[in-house]
């Protein structure tokens, strides 16, 4: 049946098996902290936007804030302890040093992180690339640029001495018996937290297969989890009910993967099937996507930094029914179905039905969300801007995602706009497609959109933004959109974002 | 394979192995002053070993938490324990359990050290909380009632008639000056709520000792602030009290004052439990509860004439200190004395106020006053250049303090003036005029376009749409300048007489001791230069005393730009009595006799005093003469892109030239301007703490934003010396003016690509897209009434 956390994680630190108890939504971080005496590495907010905490897990970058210990049962953590092991992360050292790329330090365990994941990737150390890669690890003493500097050398240092660092094999976890106690050079630091006296931290169910999921929550009330990255933040904050165990979907293998699907109706239109645990940085790597869909891999890639898109899934945005969601908005323009599952059975539900209201979807109390099929009908251009607070690590203030079929004559068909944060859910605007539908696109046409979507949307003042800001702004990218559409298609950035 | 393995690997070995980048070698550079030898603690924090107040831990230590008003203002009435609650596993304290004075003590004694009949913001502590564990301690705060009376809350600083200081200083005939003027130039600009955002929060371990005294090791910039406010509200003597600094993840300021209050609450749980407590801020606490940079009001009237002098300026500035007083009368005085901008003006009155509101209290922020005091009057030099014709860089030149000129206060400028130098590179680095003839002409076909098409539109305008792509986002740039008084203001360096040490111990070894903190910013690699150049030893030889107050004296607080030019020098000046007395007893160099002489002769101890720069006059009463001994003087150009259909600002590139006297460590030097202008370009575009009602909106670092590496420029950090003759080694302060020169820059990029000034700080997206939407209001109108505009345009 399902494996009650509470028993022992077993996983390896720097190449070390490690075992770890307490509640499973124990933080990855304090076990590191308080359990193995691995202080190296920092916690910044306890929320996933500082990137202090980073680490490696399985050789991807990830918040250890965010990431619930049961996850990282069998896994490989790498934290700046490792240095001496690792390659890359002794490269990295040296070019830090020279480059004068620390001050305070504390944000740089975190970095070494994101910049050793960074040269494992193989990707260029362009600027712009090595700026990306680390845009989920703030920094407040240096202004980011020795350290870029440092990043880039280390990468030519690397390929100089061709240090292909493959990370050391992955121990044999399951097998090992070592306790935290065992260990050289680990020093328990605090005793490990028992669950009793961490009320805030919910038990975790982690089912083995969909089915078993499925069966638990037709049993009892469950909070679904998948990468965390809402789910831990808010219990951290103390706005989640902590009272509720957790359902951990992570290990299921079946509820991810990208495919294109045949139609089985008679439309004939083929679909993209996205399972509901795909992370944001599949969607991004995804050549399926990017041939099919780029407007969600460019999306994507607006979502917080590497660790959140290594950690966040498509089924926890939809689920988490955010109005600023940044997946929905195109599943809404896309006329994207949902596909929920219970031991009753599956269903698919419309997108333009399924966020009922401010954080409130369709979904049933025994439902889960395990697929996300996004329709491909032939000659459907797809749009999307997200006007956000900077630019990474960033929520949106507004959103517009646009998609119509071009009629021969050059007039559009089934248009469809959707808008993000200007309204207690995602909306779609009535009102403006039926004002582009059938009609061709020209500046005046935009210009009367860009005044009509005004008027089918209440956005409200936040700490975010303004009302009135997020009311102008809508128009003014809506009417953008069109006018780029004229001109013939959109510029090659979207904003400024690079 | 083990973790340890990694830390045994010799740091020296690694130090040495590394070259100092290649870099053009200063003409007053010697053997090790004036070279980037890499930073002592770096290899520590780049192996995790380097260890945080949260990093340590005591067997049994417990852990501390403040119960905290949710009011801006009200009565205290009672606090009240739940009685459902075993009140026996915790300790409680209230204001009643103060020892000593209820005050954290600083210039004024209204700050309590736990609030004790009226609540004057929200998150301001009112009791404390110590358990075993965490959870505990938390579980037995949500316990705790505070009973109260609403009474009105001052919100308004503009409407608020408690001042904890004010100042006016002024020169000249003002209204002669006035009628003598041509133009008048007039602005209000508003500057906002500032966090520091050290990336280590706030926190305090404190751990009780046997003799009834206590040891606090916290994250803290200044540790002889902690220990003089431990003293008075704990009534223990000097014996009984250390204070030792732990590794420290960022200050900017925030760690100047605000340390003090919470080591004295960690002190007073960890002698009533007999435990060593812990209390270590989460970040939404941290945003909640520390003090921020002040918000301030600018009021600026200049005369200026046809042919481009500066003839008159009247400024009034008003500051929001907050709930108490903590440092606003000086971050006032540093505001009011810099508010002028660095430009002489025969004329001249600045009247500020720093008042007091029921909002959480502001507090020290690198600049301390000068960021937001300069950047109006950036903003009124490049209105000036605007309104005059001319270019913003000649104008500049035309009104920079040169040798000779007399400040507001009355100082005349001796030497060490680098105003104009700045400027020249800044411009020259930046090809500033180049770019801003291309971006006028971009600026004037976006016009013609506009009034062509109307309706705001460019998309259908006649030259094509590659061309308007080009121009979409618009690109700006914009120049500021900014000068910076390095130490204390006034006398307050003579107060402080801070000492220093320098010695060769009985076995041999160097030791320099000082109370200045390593906060990231280099100290310890800086003043360790300084002392092996001076002694003709090699760098790795000078060893630096751990930042403990029993062990250290007090060289003041590292604060105000002052760590290099007046403790360096202190050290320098002790390490030349050092050398010559070694050097006279074994009439033998220093470098190849003090082990020896330390064997033979014992050890050689120089305690070193600060008497005084020469020729330095402050009359604290008139706040008139020679406000700093010396100026640091900057200039900035940013270029920009602006969205222009969403306000959106992308800062690109910043050339930031700064003067520092005389540059100890290349690579540290330049790391300060890249981080100060980074935080002057948040400043500038998106960090804001907003506060309604008295309360924080933006409480979680997913609402209070700071750039990320693909918000940040690229920074072209340029190093200037004018040396200061007046310090022994000729340095002056760097830490604080690459803080104070940016965001004049940007907003002035802003305009030159959007033609819009936005007056208030920070230039969000909503500020600019209101904006602009004024102005294509505005060209809508003309257009409609001018028909003919729109022809010639089309033509």
């Amino acid at each position: 049946m399902t494996l009650s956390i509470g028993t022992r994680v077993r996983f390896a630190v720097n190449g070390i098996p490690v075992g770890a108890e307490g509640p499973g939504s124990r933080r990855l971080l304090d076990v590191l902290r308080d359990d193995l005496g691995l202080t190296g590495t920092k916690e910044g907010c306890g929320e996933g936007e500082c990137g202090a905490c980073s680490v490696l897990l399985d050789g991807r970058v990830v918040n250890s804030c965010l990431v619930p210990i049961d996850q990282v049962e069998g896994c490989d953590v790498r934290t700046v302890e490792a240095l001496s092991e690792d390659a890359r992360l002794g490269l990295l050292r040296d070019a830090f040093l020279r480059s004068g790329a620390v001050q305070c330090g504390f944000c740089t365990p975190g970095m070494l992180a994101s910049a050793a994941a960074f040269l494992g990737s193989g990707r260029k150390p362009s600027d712009e690339n090595v700026r990306e890669a680390i845009a989920g690890n703030i920094c407040r003493c240096t202004g980011y640029t020795k350290i870029v500097e440092a990043i880039r050398v280390a990468a030519e240092d690397g390929e100089a001495l061709d240090v292909s660092v493959a990370a050391a094999p992955a121990p044999d976890v399951a097998g090992s018996r070592a306790v935290v106690q065992a260990m050289p050079g680990l020093a328990p630091q605090r005793a490990p937290i028992p669950p009793a006296v961490d009320p805030a931290r919910p038990n975790v169910v982690r089912p083995r297969t969909l089915d078993e999921a499925l069966e638990a929550l037709a049993r009892d009330a469950h909070r679904p989890l998948a990468g965390g990255t809402d789910l831990m933040v808010a219990l951290e904050a103390g706005v989640a009910d902590s009272s509720v165990p957790l359902l951990d979907l992570w290990s299921l293998d079946e509820l991810r993967g990208i495919a294109v699907v045949a139609a089985e109706d008679a439309s004939g239109t083929p679909y993209l099937e996205i399972g509901a645990l795909t992370t944001y940085a599949d969607l991004r790597s995804s050549p399926i996507v990017q041939e099919h869909l780029p407007a969600f891999g460019a999306m994507a890639a607006t979502v917080g930094a590497a660790q959140i898109q290594n950690r966040g899934t498509i089924g926890g945005n939809v689920v988490n029914a955010s109005p600023a969601g940044d997946t929905l908005p195109l599943l809404l323009a896309t006329d994207a179905v949902i596909v929920a599952a219970s031991v009753r059975g599956t269903r698919p539900i419309r997108a333009s039905g399924f966020w009922t209201g401010y954080r409130r979807t369709a979904l049933a109390k025994d439902e889960l969300v395990t697929r996300i099929r996004v329709p491909l009908p032939a000659g459907r251009p797809t749009r999307y801007r997200k006007v956000g607070t900077r630019r990474a690590q960033s929520i949106a203030k507004a959103s517009v995602a646009l998609s119509w079929r071009a009629g021969e004559d050059g007039a559009w068909r089934d248009v469809r706009v959707a808008l993000g944060a200007v309204a207690e859910r995602v909306i779609r605007a009535p009102r403006t497609e039926g004002l582009l539908e059938g009609a061709r696109p020209s500046a005046t046409l935009a210009g009367e959109a860009a005044r009509l979507v005004v008027t089918e949307i209440t956005p409200i003042d936040d700490v975010r933004s303004t009302a009135e800001y997020r009311r102008h702004v809508v128009g003014r990218v809506l009417r953008r959109m069109i006018l780029d559409e004229i001109a013939g298609g959109p510029p090659a950035g979207e904003g400024l974002r690079r | 394979m083990s973790p340890r393995a990694a830390v045994e690997r010799p740091a020296e070995a690694s130090l040495r192995t590394v070259q100092a980048p290649d870099e053009p070698r200063s003409p007053l550079a010697g053997a090790i002053v004036g070279r980037s030898v890499p930073r002592r603690d770096a290899l520590a924090k780049l192996t995790g070993r380097a260890r945080y107040v949260a990093d340590l831990d005591l067997p049994g230590a417990w852990h501390g938490v403040i119960v905290r008003a949710t009011e801006p203002h009200a009565r205290l009435l009672g606090i009240d324990l739940d009685p459902a609650f075993d009140w026996s596993q915790v300790v409680v304290l209230t204001a009643n359990d103060v020892p000593g004075d209820n005050v954290v003590q600083f210039a004024v004694d209204d700050q309590p050290v736990l609030a004790i009949d009226e609540i004057r913001h929200v998150g301001e502590p009112v009791a404390l909380i110590a358990a075993p564990d965490l959870p505990t301690a938390e579980a037995a705060r949500d316990r705790v009632r505070l009973r109260t009376e609403p009474l009105p809350p001052v919100l308004d600083p503009l409407a608020s008639d408690v001042a904890f200081a004010r100042y006016e200083i002024a020169k000249g005939d003002l209204e002669a000056g006035f009628a003598a003027a041509d133009l008048v130039i007039e602005g209000t600009y508003t500057v906002g709520r500032q966090e520091q955002l050290y990336l280590e929060t706030q926190g305090m371990l404190a751990v009780p000792r046997e003799d009834g005294g206590v040891t606090v090791h916290g994250s803290l910039q200044c540790p002889y602030y902690v220990h003089a406010a431990m003293r008075r509200a704990l009534a223990l003597d000097d014996a009984r009290l250390s204070v030792i600094q732990s590794e420290t993840g960022g200050g900017f300021g925030g760690k100047e004052e605000f340390p003090s209050g919470l080591a004295i609450q960690a002190a007073l749980l960890a002698i009533k439990s007999g435990h060593p407590v812990r209390m270590i801020f989460g970040r939404h606490e941290d945003l909640v509860a520390t003090t921020k940079r002040h918000p301030a009001v600018l009021r600026h009237r200049w005369g200026v004439t046809r042919d481009g002098r500066l003839v008159a300026q009247d400024i009034d500035v008003v500051m929001d200190g907050g709930a108490y007083a903590t440092l606003s009368g000086v971050v006032l005085s540093r505001g009011t004395i810099h508010a002028g901008g660095p430009y002489a003006c025969p004329n001249v009155r600045i009247r500020t106020r720093a008042v007091m509101t029921h909002t959480p209290p502001s507090g020290a922020f690198r600049g301390f006053g000068a960021p937001q005091t300069e950047f109006a009057a950036e903003m009124q030099a490049n209105r000036a250049a605007e309104a005059l014709g001319l270019s913003p860089a000649e104008l500049r030149r035309r009104w920079a303090y040169g040798i000779g000129d007399v400040t507001a206060t009355g100082q005349v400028l001796r030497e060490s003036v680098a105003a104009r130098s700045v400027l020249e590179r800044a411009v020259e680095a930046s090809g500033f005029e180049e770019a801003r003839a291309a971006t006028a002409q971009a600026r004037a076909r976006r016009a013609a376009d506009d009034r062509a098409v109307g309706d705001g539109g460019r998309a259908d305008h006649p030259r094509g749409r590659d061309e308007a792509e080009r121009e979409h986002p618009a690109h700006g740039i914009g120049v500021a300048m900014a000068w910076h008084g390095a130490g204390f203001t006034g006398s307050g360096e003579e107060h402080l007489a801070s000492v220093v040490r320098v010695e060769v111990t009985a076995d041999g070894r160097i030791v320099l001791a000082t109370d200045s903190t390593e906060i990231g910013q280099g100290a310890r690699t800086v003043l360790a230069q300084l002392v092996a150049e001076e002694l003709g030893v090699g760098f790795e030889l000078v060893e630096v005393a751990e930042t403990d107050t029993s062990i250290v004296p007090n060289s003041g607080p590292t604060v105000a730009s002052r760590t290099t030019m007046v403790v360096g020098g202190l050290l320098v000046t002790a390490a030349r009595r050092l050398r010559a007395e070694v050097e006279e007893r074994t009439e033998r160099p220093f470098a190849a006799s003090y082990a020896e002489d330390a064997h033979a002769n014992g050890p050689t101890r120089i305690v070193e005093r600060f008497a005084g720069y020469p020729g330095v006059e402050w009359d604290d009463a008139t706040h008139l003469g020679d406000a700093y001994p010396a100026y640091g003087w900057a200039a900035a150009v940013a270029e920009v892109d602006v969205d222009l259909d969403t306000g959106e600002v992308a800062v690109r590139r910043i050339v930031s030239v700064d003067d520092v006297g005389r540059t100890v460590n290349p690579l540290l030097a330049t790391g300060q301007i890249e981080g100060g202008t980074l935080q002057g370009v948040g400043y500038a575009t998106i960090e804001e703490a907003r506060v309604e009602g008295g309360r924080l909106l933006n409480d979680r670092l997913a609402t209070y934003i700071v750039p990320t590496a693909l918000d940040a420029p690229r920074i072209d950090a340029i190093l200037v010396e004018e040396p200061f003759a007046g310090a022994p080694h000729r340095a002056k302060g760097l830490g604080e003016i690459p803080m104070d020169v940016p965001a004049a820059a940007v907003v002035a990029a802003i305009h030159d690509a959007t033609g819009a000034w936005i007056h208030d700080l920070p230039a969000s997206p909503e500020r600019i897209l209101g904006a602009l939407q004024s102005k294509e209001h505005e060209v809508s109108e003309r257009t409609a009434a001018d028909p003919e505009a729109t022809e010639e345009a089309v033509r």
